[in-house]
Protein backbone atom coordinates (compact mmCIF):
# COMPACT_ATOMS: atom_id res chain seq x y z
CA UNK A 1 0.00 0.00 0.00
CA UNK A 2 1.54 3.39 -1.14
CA UNK A 3 2.13 6.02 1.86
CA UNK A 4 -0.42 9.35 0.94
CA UNK A 5 -0.53 12.46 2.03
CA UNK A 6 -4.04 14.03 2.52
CA UNK A 7 -4.47 17.30 -0.66
CA UNK A 8 -7.26 19.94 -0.90
CA UNK A 9 -10.51 18.84 -1.33
CA UNK A 10 -9.92 15.55 0.34
CA UNK A 11 -7.97 13.47 -2.10
CA UNK A 12 -4.65 11.77 -1.20
CA UNK A 13 -1.85 12.01 -3.04
CA UNK A 14 1.44 9.57 -2.89
CA UNK A 15 4.61 11.13 -1.18
CA UNK A 16 7.17 11.17 -3.97
CA UNK A 17 10.46 10.01 -3.21
CA UNK A 18 12.20 10.47 -6.27
CA UNK A 19 11.80 12.06 -9.22
CA UNK A 20 13.49 12.69 -12.57
CA UNK A 21 12.14 14.94 -15.16
CA UNK A 22 13.11 15.16 -18.63
CA UNK A 23 16.70 13.50 -17.52
CA UNK A 24 19.48 12.57 -20.27
CA UNK A 25 22.54 10.83 -20.63
CA UNK A 26 25.03 10.35 -23.28
CA UNK A 27 28.46 8.63 -23.04
CA UNK A 28 30.27 9.52 -26.40
CA UNK A 29 28.00 9.35 -28.92
CA UNK A 30 26.19 6.47 -27.14
CA UNK A 31 22.81 7.70 -26.13
CA UNK A 32 22.32 5.85 -23.25
CA UNK A 33 18.81 7.91 -21.42
CA UNK A 34 17.03 10.76 -23.77
CA UNK A 35 14.85 12.44 -21.95
CA UNK A 36 13.34 9.99 -18.42
CA UNK A 37 10.32 11.47 -16.80
CA UNK A 38 9.82 8.89 -13.55
CA UNK A 39 8.41 8.97 -9.91
CA UNK A 40 8.84 6.64 -7.16
CA UNK A 41 6.46 7.10 -4.28
CA UNK A 42 6.72 5.96 -0.60
CA UNK A 43 5.61 2.58 0.19
CA UNK A 44 5.43 0.98 -3.30
CA UNK A 45 7.47 -0.96 -4.87
CA UNK A 46 8.38 0.38 -8.73
CA UNK A 47 9.69 -1.78 -11.33
CA UNK A 48 12.18 -0.79 -14.55
CA UNK A 49 11.93 -3.52 -16.64
CA UNK A 50 14.21 -3.59 -20.37
CA UNK A 51 16.76 -5.24 -22.12
CA UNK A 52 20.15 -5.15 -21.97
CA UNK A 53 21.32 -1.80 -22.71
CA UNK A 54 17.45 0.38 -22.26
CA UNK A 55 19.57 2.18 -19.37
CA UNK A 56 18.03 0.86 -16.10
CA UNK A 57 21.23 1.05 -14.34
CA UNK A 58 22.20 4.44 -15.97
CA UNK A 59 18.53 5.87 -14.84
CA UNK A 60 19.11 4.28 -11.38
CA UNK A 61 23.22 5.93 -11.05
CA UNK A 62 21.83 9.56 -11.71
CA UNK A 63 19.04 9.07 -9.40
CA UNK A 64 22.05 8.32 -6.86
CA UNK A 65 23.97 11.62 -7.88
CA UNK A 66 26.46 8.63 -8.98
CA UNK A 67 26.23 10.18 -12.59
CA UNK A 68 25.27 13.96 -13.69
CA UNK A 69 23.13 14.17 -16.28
CA UNK A 70 23.30 16.19 -19.49
CA UNK A 71 19.58 17.60 -19.53
CA UNK A 72 16.73 17.79 -17.22
CA UNK A 73 17.00 17.27 -13.37
CA UNK A 74 16.66 14.45 -11.00
CA UNK A 75 15.19 15.01 -7.08
CA UNK A 76 15.04 12.78 -4.03
CA UNK A 77 12.89 13.52 -1.25
CA UNK A 78 13.88 11.52 2.23
CA UNK A 79 11.49 13.58 3.76
CA UNK A 80 12.95 16.83 4.41
CA UNK A 81 12.27 17.92 0.70
CA UNK A 82 13.38 17.43 -2.63
CA UNK A 83 16.97 17.55 -3.38
CA UNK A 84 19.50 17.17 -6.42
CA UNK A 85 21.29 13.74 -5.48
CA UNK A 86 24.57 15.60 -7.35
CA UNK A 87 25.86 17.01 -4.06
CA UNK A 88 22.68 16.31 -1.60
CA UNK A 89 23.82 16.54 2.36
CA UNK A 90 24.98 13.28 4.09
CA UNK A 91 21.59 13.64 6.12
CA UNK A 92 19.92 12.59 3.06
CA UNK A 93 21.94 9.23 2.07
CA UNK A 94 21.28 8.30 5.54
CA UNK A 95 17.73 7.37 4.19
CA UNK A 96 18.98 5.68 1.23
CA UNK A 97 20.08 2.43 0.61
CA UNK A 98 21.34 1.21 -3.17
CA UNK A 99 22.84 -1.98 -4.43
CA UNK A 100 23.90 -1.51 -8.25
CA UNK A 101 25.62 -4.00 -9.91
CA UNK A 102 28.45 -5.09 -7.58
CA UNK A 103 27.70 -5.69 -3.81
CA UNK A 104 29.33 -3.80 -1.42
CA UNK A 105 31.70 -7.25 -0.18
CA UNK A 106 35.63 -7.66 0.16
CA UNK A 107 37.15 -11.26 0.54
CA UNK A 108 38.89 -10.33 3.57
CA UNK A 109 35.73 -9.50 5.57
CA UNK A 110 33.51 -11.92 7.36
CA UNK A 111 29.88 -11.51 6.34
CA UNK A 112 29.11 -9.96 10.03
CA UNK A 113 32.07 -7.31 9.06
CA UNK A 114 30.56 -6.48 5.64
CA UNK A 115 27.49 -5.62 6.52
CA UNK A 116 28.26 -3.56 9.90
CA UNK A 117 30.70 -1.28 7.60
CA UNK A 118 27.99 -0.99 5.23
CA UNK A 119 26.28 0.24 8.53
CA UNK A 120 28.60 2.54 9.67
CA UNK A 121 29.22 3.84 6.41
CA UNK A 122 25.36 4.45 6.71
CA UNK A 123 26.01 6.90 9.58
CA UNK A 124 24.61 4.01 12.11
CA UNK A 125 26.78 4.13 15.90
CA UNK A 126 28.63 1.09 16.95
CA UNK A 127 25.61 -0.05 18.98
CA UNK A 128 23.39 0.30 16.49
CA UNK A 129 25.28 -1.09 13.85
CA UNK A 130 25.57 -4.05 15.58
CA UNK A 131 22.02 -4.74 16.22
CA UNK A 132 20.68 -3.52 12.64
CA UNK A 133 23.40 -6.63 11.21
CA UNK A 134 22.02 -8.71 13.35
CA UNK A 135 18.56 -8.10 12.24
CA UNK A 136 19.08 -7.91 8.66
CA UNK A 137 21.43 -11.05 8.79
CA UNK A 138 18.37 -13.12 10.31
CA UNK A 139 16.04 -11.21 8.39
CA UNK A 140 17.75 -12.19 4.36
CA UNK A 141 18.46 -15.77 6.21
CA UNK A 142 22.15 -14.91 5.98
CA UNK A 143 23.23 -16.06 10.13
CA UNK A 144 24.76 -19.38 8.76
CA UNK A 145 27.20 -17.69 6.86
CA UNK A 146 28.02 -14.69 9.40
CA UNK A 147 31.34 -15.14 10.45
CA UNK A 148 32.50 -16.69 6.89
CA UNK A 149 34.93 -14.35 4.64
CA UNK A 150 33.17 -13.16 2.07
CA UNK A 151 35.95 -15.12 -0.48
CA UNK A 152 34.10 -18.05 0.49
CA UNK A 153 30.62 -17.41 -0.42
CA UNK A 154 28.71 -18.21 -3.67
CA UNK A 155 28.29 -15.69 -6.12
CA UNK A 156 24.29 -15.62 -4.98
CA UNK A 157 24.78 -15.46 -1.09
CA UNK A 158 27.54 -12.29 -2.24
CA UNK A 159 24.23 -10.56 -4.05
CA UNK A 160 22.56 -11.90 -0.77
CA UNK A 161 25.19 -9.89 1.56
CA UNK A 162 24.95 -6.82 -0.63
CA UNK A 163 21.19 -6.34 -0.26
CA UNK A 164 21.67 -6.44 3.61
CA UNK A 165 24.14 -3.86 3.16
CA UNK A 166 21.76 -2.06 1.16
CA UNK A 167 18.86 -2.34 4.17
CA UNK A 168 20.91 -2.46 6.68
CA UNK A 169 20.05 1.13 7.85
CA UNK A 170 15.77 0.66 7.32
CA UNK A 171 16.22 3.28 4.32
CA UNK A 172 12.97 5.00 3.15
CA UNK A 173 14.17 4.99 -0.33
CA UNK A 174 15.92 1.46 -1.67
CA UNK A 175 17.39 1.44 -5.26
CA UNK A 176 17.88 -1.89 -6.43
CA UNK A 177 19.25 -3.05 -9.84
CA UNK A 178 18.81 -6.51 -10.21
CA UNK A 179 18.57 -7.65 -6.89
CA UNK A 180 17.38 -11.25 -7.64
CA UNK A 181 20.81 -11.68 -10.22
CA UNK A 182 22.72 -15.10 -8.88
CA UNK A 183 19.78 -16.14 -6.19
CA UNK A 184 18.15 -19.16 -6.28
CA UNK A 185 14.60 -19.67 -6.12
CA UNK A 186 14.72 -19.56 -2.23
CA UNK A 187 16.36 -16.51 -2.23
CA UNK A 188 14.34 -14.92 -4.81
CA UNK A 189 11.49 -15.40 -2.87
CA UNK A 190 13.25 -14.44 0.33
CA UNK A 191 14.13 -10.90 -1.42
CA UNK A 192 11.02 -10.59 -3.35
CA UNK A 193 8.88 -10.79 0.32
CA UNK A 194 11.69 -8.44 2.01
CA UNK A 195 10.90 -6.26 -0.79
CA UNK A 196 6.65 -6.45 -0.12
CA UNK A 197 7.39 -5.87 3.32
CA UNK A 198 9.50 -2.92 2.70
CA UNK A 199 7.06 -1.30 0.78
CA UNK A 200 4.27 -2.12 3.36
CA UNK A 201 6.68 0.00 5.96
CA UNK A 202 6.82 2.78 4.06
CA UNK A 203 10.39 2.21 1.73
CA UNK A 204 10.30 3.46 -1.62
CA UNK A 205 11.53 0.41 -4.12
CA UNK A 206 12.88 1.41 -7.02
CA UNK A 207 13.90 -2.15 -8.88
CA UNK A 208 15.16 -3.11 -12.20
CA UNK A 209 15.25 -6.52 -13.49
CA UNK A 210 14.78 -8.39 -16.63
CA UNK A 211 12.23 -10.92 -14.88
CA UNK A 212 8.64 -10.31 -15.89
CA UNK A 213 7.04 -12.86 -13.88
CA UNK A 214 9.00 -11.72 -10.86
CA UNK A 215 8.36 -8.26 -10.94
CA UNK A 216 4.43 -9.18 -11.49
CA UNK A 217 4.66 -10.63 -7.92
CA UNK A 218 6.16 -7.72 -6.11
CA UNK A 219 6.06 -4.54 -8.20
CA UNK A 220 2.58 -1.47 -7.85
CA UNK A 221 3.65 -0.34 -10.84
CA UNK A 222 5.67 -1.81 -13.80
CA UNK A 223 7.74 1.14 -16.23
CA UNK A 224 9.20 -0.46 -19.31
CA UNK A 225 12.63 1.21 -20.37
CA UNK A 226 14.14 0.62 -23.86
CA UNK A 227 16.86 2.37 -26.19
CA UNK A 228 16.42 5.30 -22.71
CA UNK A 229 12.95 6.13 -23.29
CA UNK A 230 9.96 5.48 -21.42
CA UNK A 231 7.58 3.16 -23.42
CA UNK A 232 5.36 3.01 -20.97
CA UNK A 233 3.95 0.91 -18.02
CA UNK A 234 2.69 -2.52 -17.61
CA UNK A 235 -0.17 -3.44 -15.12
CA UNK A 236 1.63 -6.08 -12.72
CA UNK A 237 -2.01 -7.57 -12.33
CA UNK A 238 -2.49 -7.93 -16.29
CA UNK A 239 -2.15 -10.81 -18.25
CA UNK A 240 0.88 -12.17 -20.39
CA UNK A 241 2.96 -9.19 -19.06
CA UNK A 242 5.66 -10.77 -21.19
CA UNK A 243 3.31 -10.44 -24.56
CA UNK A 244 2.44 -7.01 -23.85
CA UNK A 245 6.41 -5.81 -23.03
CA UNK A 246 7.45 -7.24 -26.24
CA UNK A 247 4.80 -6.01 -28.36
CA UNK A 248 5.86 -2.28 -26.79
CA UNK A 249 9.74 -3.19 -27.46
CA UNK A 250 8.82 -4.34 -30.69
CA UNK A 251 6.32 -0.87 -31.76
CA UNK A 252 9.22 1.06 -30.47
CA UNK A 253 11.41 -0.52 -32.93
CA UNK A 254 9.40 -0.15 -36.09
CA UNK A 255 8.98 3.51 -35.25
CA UNK A 256 12.50 4.01 -35.36
CA UNK A 257 12.70 3.91 -38.91
CA UNK A 258 15.84 2.14 -40.02
CA UNK A 259 16.94 1.63 -37.03
CA UNK A 260 18.66 -1.94 -36.58
CA UNK A 261 16.83 -4.03 -33.72
CA UNK A 262 19.18 -4.51 -30.50
CA UNK A 263 21.15 -8.34 -31.04
CA UNK A 264 19.14 -10.02 -27.96
CA UNK A 265 15.61 -8.79 -29.88
CA UNK A 266 16.09 -11.47 -32.79
CA UNK A 267 17.54 -14.55 -30.51
CA UNK A 268 15.87 -17.48 -31.33
CA UNK A 269 13.76 -17.03 -28.04
CA UNK A 270 12.17 -13.54 -29.38
CA UNK A 271 8.45 -13.94 -28.71
CA UNK A 272 8.41 -12.35 -33.02
CA UNK A 273 9.89 -15.37 -33.93
CA UNK A 274 8.31 -17.54 -31.57
CA UNK A 275 4.64 -16.39 -31.95
CA UNK B 1 37.69 6.40 15.31
CA UNK B 2 35.77 7.16 12.91
CA UNK B 3 33.16 4.57 10.50
CA UNK B 4 35.61 4.79 7.64
CA UNK B 5 38.37 4.80 9.41
CA UNK B 6 38.49 1.87 11.11
CA UNK B 7 36.55 0.40 8.13
CA UNK B 8 40.05 0.88 5.82
CA UNK B 9 42.13 -0.11 8.91
CA UNK B 10 40.65 -3.75 9.11
CA UNK B 11 40.62 -3.78 4.95
CA UNK B 12 43.91 -2.90 5.54
CA UNK B 13 44.80 -5.36 8.36
CA UNK B 14 43.67 -8.17 6.52
CA UNK B 15 45.52 -7.54 3.34
CA UNK B 16 47.85 -10.30 2.57
CA UNK B 17 49.91 -7.78 0.32
CA UNK B 18 50.28 -4.95 3.40
CA UNK B 19 51.22 -8.21 5.44
CA UNK B 20 54.01 -9.55 3.20
CA UNK B 21 54.98 -5.57 2.74
CA UNK B 22 54.98 -5.11 6.65
CA UNK B 23 57.58 -7.81 7.20
CA UNK B 24 59.99 -6.78 3.72
CA UNK B 25 60.03 -3.15 5.59
CA UNK B 26 60.23 -4.42 9.35
CA UNK B 27 61.90 -7.66 9.30
CA UNK B 28 63.76 -8.31 6.05
CA UNK B 29 65.46 -4.38 5.58
CA UNK B 30 66.95 -4.34 9.29
CA UNK B 31 68.28 -7.92 8.24
CA UNK B 32 69.64 -7.38 5.00
CA UNK B 33 71.49 -4.28 6.48
CA UNK B 34 73.13 -5.97 9.23
CA UNK B 35 74.08 -9.02 7.06
CA UNK B 36 75.93 -6.23 4.48
CA UNK B 37 77.34 -4.66 7.12
CA UNK B 38 78.63 -7.55 8.94
CA UNK B 39 80.51 -9.07 5.47
CA UNK B 40 81.72 -5.40 5.21
CA UNK B 41 83.85 -5.36 8.87
CA UNK B 42 84.12 -9.18 8.03
CA UNK B 43 88.48 -9.55 8.00
CA UNK B 44 87.58 -11.62 4.99
CA UNK B 45 89.23 -10.35 1.36
CA UNK B 46 86.77 -11.95 -0.70
CA UNK B 47 84.87 -10.47 -3.70
CA UNK B 48 81.88 -9.88 -1.39
CA UNK B 49 83.55 -8.05 0.89
CA UNK B 50 84.89 -5.66 -1.34
CA UNK B 51 82.03 -5.30 -3.10
CA UNK B 52 80.23 -4.34 0.56
CA UNK B 53 82.74 -1.67 1.76
CA UNK B 54 82.44 0.79 -0.46
CA UNK B 55 78.44 1.33 0.07
CA UNK B 56 79.10 2.14 3.13
CA UNK B 57 79.80 5.80 4.59
CA UNK B 58 80.97 6.61 7.78
CA UNK B 59 81.60 3.81 10.81
CA UNK B 60 79.51 1.23 13.37
CA UNK B 61 76.22 2.72 14.06
CA UNK B 62 75.98 5.09 11.41
CA UNK B 63 76.96 3.85 8.73
CA UNK B 64 74.70 0.63 9.88
CA UNK B 65 71.68 2.81 10.16
CA UNK B 66 72.82 4.82 6.54
CA UNK B 67 72.86 1.91 4.66
CA UNK B 68 69.56 0.93 6.50
CA UNK B 69 68.43 4.49 5.06
CA UNK B 70 69.78 3.95 1.77
CA UNK B 71 67.88 0.44 1.14
CA UNK B 72 64.57 2.02 3.12
CA UNK B 73 64.89 4.94 0.83
CA UNK B 74 63.81 2.35 -2.19
CA UNK B 75 62.17 -0.43 -0.12
CA UNK B 76 59.33 2.32 0.88
CA UNK B 77 58.49 4.20 -2.37
CA UNK B 78 57.73 0.44 -3.52
CA UNK B 79 56.19 -0.93 -0.74
CA UNK B 80 53.77 2.03 -0.16
CA UNK B 81 53.37 2.52 -3.67
CA UNK B 82 51.77 -0.60 -4.10
CA UNK B 83 49.74 -0.94 -0.75
CA UNK B 84 48.56 2.59 -1.72
CA UNK B 85 47.83 1.87 -5.48
CA UNK B 86 45.82 -1.55 -4.24
CA UNK B 87 43.74 0.31 -1.44
CA UNK B 88 42.42 2.88 -3.87
CA UNK B 89 42.71 0.85 -6.97
CA UNK B 90 40.60 -2.14 -6.04
CA UNK B 91 37.45 -0.77 -5.68
CA UNK B 92 37.88 0.08 -9.51
CA UNK B 93 39.39 -3.21 -10.25
CA UNK B 94 36.19 -5.25 -7.98
CA UNK B 95 33.81 -2.45 -8.84
CA UNK B 96 33.00 -1.75 -4.79
CA UNK B 97 33.65 2.12 -5.87
CA UNK B 98 30.11 2.34 -6.56
CA UNK B 99 28.86 0.91 -2.90
CA UNK B 100 30.98 3.67 -1.77
CA UNK B 101 28.73 6.43 -3.24
CA UNK B 102 25.68 7.88 -2.38
CA UNK B 103 26.27 7.25 1.56
CA UNK B 104 26.13 9.67 4.83
CA UNK B 105 30.45 9.10 4.25
CA UNK B 106 30.97 11.36 1.40
CA UNK B 107 33.89 9.99 -1.30
CA UNK B 108 36.03 12.53 -0.14
CA UNK B 109 35.80 11.08 3.56
CA UNK B 110 36.61 7.36 2.18
CA UNK B 111 39.34 8.37 0.14
CA UNK B 112 40.82 10.61 3.25
CA UNK B 113 40.35 7.52 5.35
CA UNK B 114 42.32 5.31 2.64
CA UNK B 115 45.07 7.72 2.75
CA UNK B 116 45.80 8.22 6.60
CA UNK B 117 45.22 4.56 7.16
CA UNK B 118 48.40 3.99 4.83
CA UNK B 119 50.59 6.70 6.41
CA UNK B 120 50.04 5.34 9.61
CA UNK B 121 50.76 2.20 8.59
CA UNK B 122 53.88 3.10 6.55
CA UNK B 123 55.54 5.48 8.69
CA UNK B 124 54.71 2.90 11.90
CA UNK B 125 56.36 0.27 9.66
CA UNK B 126 60.03 2.73 9.61
CA UNK B 127 60.00 3.53 13.08
CA UNK B 128 59.38 -0.50 13.96
CA UNK B 129 61.95 -1.26 11.59
CA UNK B 130 64.01 0.93 13.17
CA UNK B 131 63.77 -0.73 16.92
CA UNK B 132 64.29 -4.13 14.94
CA UNK B 133 67.41 -2.68 13.83
CA UNK B 134 69.05 -2.22 17.07
CA UNK B 135 69.23 -5.59 18.40
CA UNK B 136 70.08 -6.42 14.17
CA UNK B 137 73.37 -3.48 15.04
CA UNK B 138 74.04 -5.07 18.86
CA UNK B 139 74.13 -8.72 17.12
CA UNK B 140 76.81 -7.57 14.78
CA UNK B 141 78.72 -6.31 17.17
CA UNK B 142 78.78 -2.71 16.42
CA UNK B 143 78.24 -2.05 20.97
CA UNK B 144 76.03 0.31 22.65
CA UNK B 145 74.20 3.30 20.43
CA UNK B 146 76.65 6.19 20.27
CA UNK B 147 75.94 10.07 19.38
CA UNK B 148 75.95 8.89 15.60
CA UNK B 149 73.31 6.30 16.29
CA UNK B 150 70.92 9.38 17.28
CA UNK B 151 71.59 11.16 13.96
CA UNK B 152 71.43 8.34 11.59
CA UNK B 153 68.15 7.39 13.20
CA UNK B 154 66.65 11.12 12.71
CA UNK B 155 67.83 10.49 9.06
CA UNK B 156 66.24 7.02 8.72
CA UNK B 157 63.32 8.26 10.25
CA UNK B 158 63.00 11.55 7.89
CA UNK B 159 63.54 9.08 4.37
CA UNK B 160 60.99 6.64 5.80
CA UNK B 161 58.66 9.51 5.88
CA UNK B 162 59.45 11.38 2.55
CA UNK B 163 59.08 8.81 1.00
CA UNK B 164 56.09 7.87 2.33
CA UNK B 165 54.60 10.87 1.56
CA UNK B 166 56.02 10.88 -2.47
CA UNK B 167 53.96 7.51 -2.29
CA UNK B 168 50.87 9.52 -2.25
CA UNK B 169 49.96 11.03 -6.31
CA UNK B 170 49.57 7.02 -6.69
CA UNK B 171 46.53 7.67 -5.03
CA UNK B 172 45.47 9.69 -7.83
CA UNK B 173 46.74 7.35 -10.23
CA UNK B 174 44.89 4.82 -9.10
CA UNK B 175 41.91 7.01 -9.63
CA UNK B 176 41.80 8.46 -12.96
CA UNK B 177 43.04 5.25 -14.73
CA UNK B 178 41.00 3.03 -12.77
CA UNK B 179 42.58 0.58 -11.06
CA UNK B 180 45.92 -0.85 -9.06
CA UNK B 181 47.66 -2.12 -12.14
CA UNK B 182 47.59 1.46 -13.41
CA UNK B 183 49.41 2.45 -10.05
CA UNK B 184 51.79 0.33 -9.61
CA UNK B 185 52.87 0.53 -13.48
CA UNK B 186 53.80 4.24 -12.80
CA UNK B 187 55.30 3.09 -9.81
CA UNK B 188 57.73 1.17 -12.00
CA UNK B 189 58.12 4.15 -14.24
CA UNK B 190 58.96 6.92 -11.76
CA UNK B 191 62.15 4.23 -10.23
CA UNK B 192 63.15 4.10 -13.81
CA UNK B 193 62.73 7.87 -14.36
CA UNK B 194 64.43 8.65 -10.95
CA UNK B 195 67.59 6.42 -12.05
CA UNK B 196 67.95 8.30 -15.20
CA UNK B 197 67.44 11.13 -13.25
CA UNK B 198 69.91 10.54 -11.27
CA UNK B 199 72.04 9.20 -13.32
CA UNK B 200 72.33 12.64 -15.33
CA UNK B 201 73.33 14.23 -12.32
CA UNK B 202 69.79 16.37 -11.76
CA UNK B 203 68.55 14.09 -8.90
CA UNK B 204 68.68 16.32 -6.10
CA UNK B 205 66.37 18.47 -7.48
CA UNK B 206 64.19 15.61 -8.49
CA UNK B 207 61.67 14.56 -5.43
CA UNK B 208 61.75 10.96 -6.06
CA UNK B 209 65.53 10.90 -5.79
CA UNK B 210 66.66 13.59 -3.11
CA UNK B 211 65.70 11.24 -0.18
CA UNK B 212 67.50 8.80 -1.72
CA UNK B 213 70.79 10.78 -2.26
CA UNK B 214 70.87 12.02 1.04
CA UNK B 215 70.37 8.45 2.58
CA UNK B 216 74.02 7.71 0.62
CA UNK B 217 72.87 6.25 -2.67
CA UNK B 218 75.19 8.40 -4.73
CA UNK B 219 78.23 8.39 -2.31
CA UNK B 220 78.98 10.84 0.67
CA UNK B 221 79.52 13.89 -1.26
CA UNK B 222 76.13 13.72 -2.85
CA UNK B 223 74.82 13.34 0.11
CA UNK B 224 76.21 16.29 1.70
CA UNK B 225 75.16 18.09 -1.37
CA UNK B 226 71.39 17.30 -0.76
CA UNK B 227 69.75 20.61 0.57
CA UNK B 228 66.79 21.48 3.26
CA UNK B 229 64.49 22.52 0.34
CA UNK B 230 65.40 19.66 -2.05
CA UNK B 231 64.21 17.09 0.36
CA UNK B 232 61.29 19.25 1.11
CA UNK B 233 59.81 18.58 -2.22
CA UNK B 234 57.97 15.76 -1.09
CA UNK B 235 55.94 17.66 1.28
CA UNK B 236 54.14 19.55 -1.58
CA UNK B 237 54.53 16.64 -4.22
CA UNK B 238 52.72 14.40 -1.51
CA UNK B 239 49.84 16.73 -0.14
CA UNK B 240 49.14 17.83 -3.88
CA UNK B 241 48.58 14.48 -4.78
CA UNK B 242 46.65 13.73 -2.00
CA UNK B 243 44.37 16.98 -2.20
CA UNK B 244 44.40 15.65 -5.77
CA UNK B 245 42.72 12.18 -5.50
CA UNK B 246 40.16 13.76 -2.74
CA UNK B 247 39.07 16.21 -5.19
CA UNK B 248 38.40 13.80 -7.68
CA UNK B 249 36.52 10.86 -5.27
CA UNK B 250 34.48 13.99 -4.23
CA UNK B 251 33.64 15.45 -7.66
CA UNK B 252 34.18 13.49 -10.42
CA UNK B 253 32.17 10.30 -11.89
CA UNK B 254 33.95 7.56 -10.63
CA UNK B 255 31.34 4.37 -11.75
Amino acid sequence: MSAAVVAGGGRTEPVVRLATSGVARSFGTEQALAGVDLDLHAGEVHALVGLNGAGKTTLMRLALGMLHPDAGTVRVDVGDGPVDPVGAPSATWGHVGHLIETPFTYPELTVRETVRSAARLRGLDRTAADAATTRVLAELALDHWAERRARTLSLGNRQRVGLACAVVHDPKVLVLDEPSNALDPAGVVRVRRWLADAADRGAAVLVSSHHLDEMARVAHRITVLHRGRVLGTLDPAGADLERQFFDMVYEEEDAVDGAPAPAHTTTPTSPRSAA
Amino acid sequence: MNAALSIEALKLYRAPAARVATAVLVLVLPAVSAAMVAVARSDSDSPLVAKARPMLIGTGWDAYLGMLAEIVSVATLLAVGIVLSWVVGREFTEGTVGALLALPTSPRQVLRAKLVVTLIWALGCGLVATLVAIPGGLAIGLGAPDAGALRATGRLLVVSGLMTLLALPLAWVSTVLRGYLSGISTLLGIVVITQIVTAAGAGGWFPYAAPSLWAGMGGADAAAAITPVQLLLAVPVGLAGAWAAMHRWQTAELV
